[in-house]
């Protein structure tokens, strides 16, 4: 995504990205950015909390307008939880027993099958 | 004021990302796009003048490609490989099984939390932006950076061109 602001902004429209991986849309680089740091799939605020979807998006709206240059990131003030420790679990290599992987290896190669499949259809 | 604790920062996606693929036995890891520099197209005219587009990587819901939530496990399946078009004027079905979103935190429950439609749509009844496009544009990730950029970023280019948008939004997930 952060490829098609790229291109959309040297074309000369104005863009910004919402989204919650700070990293992986700073190492690309673009044009303006609002960081939620939520967990991935809450780039558009809190579930079931509109107030704080209204203020995540007003708050990627103020940094379209006003952003000085590019590589401009805004993170929102808005807490996932008072507790961070929901960032501990994602992804834990160090909890994954030899069970774990083998399941995952086996998932992930069925998942790189189905793919090829469709893109051969496609 | 009291330090925040020592894991309350940014989660290191790459680097996590790598580790797990190693864990798993795979070599060659992914590479993310990098670049120095960075284009910049300060906004013509203010929001409240301006059309919005709306660019989602949400997949349009499909029945016959398995479980796409909420709580759905990852599904290759309900993945799209062409830009995709549709109404901005009501809320559309579209979900984030075919992506890795933090299925651990997250139930995936709220697709305002992915497409923030009526959250646009509420910015143009008060004022805040001039329109939205009459249509949003779905941009695949198929893991393929030379059809994101020589394929998929042009059709969206047009696309958005030929709906007059002056500015905009893109919703990664």
């Amino acid at each position: 995504m952060s490829l098609v602001a790229r291109h959309l902004e040297a074309n000369g429209i104005p863009t910004v990205i919402m989204g919650c991986a700070k990293d992986i849309v700073e190492h690309c680089g673009v044009p303006r950015f609002l960081y939620s740091d939520f967990p991935l799939g809450n780039s558009a605020g809190k579930p079931f909390d509109a107030a704080s979807q209204a203020e995540t998006l007003e708050l990627a709206l103020r940094v379209l307008e006003t952003a000085p240059g590019p590589r401009t990131t805004v993170q929102s003030p808005q807490r996932w939880s008072e507790d961070a420790s929901w960032k501990t679990e994602y992804s834990n290599v160090s909890k994954l027993t030899p069970e774990d992987i083998a399941e995952r290896r086996k998932e992930f190669d069925a998942v790189k099958e189905t793919i090829k499949v469709i893109q051969g259809k496609a | 004021m009291a330090f925040a604790a020592e894991h309350d920062v940014p989660i290191p996606y790459m680097q996590k990302t790598r580790e797990y693929y190693l864990a798993l036995g795979y070599g060659n890891p992914y590479r993310w796009a990098h670049y120095v520099d960075v284009p910049f197209a300060p906004p013509a005219r203010p929001l409240a003048a301006s059309r919005v587009a709306l660019i989602s990587t949400a997949a349009p819901y499909r029945p016959d490609r398995g479980d796409q939530g909420p709580g759905a496990r990852y599904n290759a399946a309900a993945k799209f490989y062409e830009v995709y078009t549709d109404s901005t004027a009501t809320m559309p079905d579209v979900r984030i099984s075919h992506v890795g979103y933090d299925r651990t935190n997250y139930k995936g429950d709220d697709p305002r939390t992915w497409f923030p439609l009526i959250a646009l749509q509420d910015a143009v009844k008060t004022g805040r932006i001039g329109a939205l496009t009459p249509r949003f544009y779905g941009a695949p990730t198929n893991r393929s950076q030379k059809v994101t950029t020589q394929t998929d970023a042009p059709e969206i280019l047009r696309l958005v061109r030929e709906d007059a948008a002056d500015v905009a939004v893109l919703v990664p997930t």
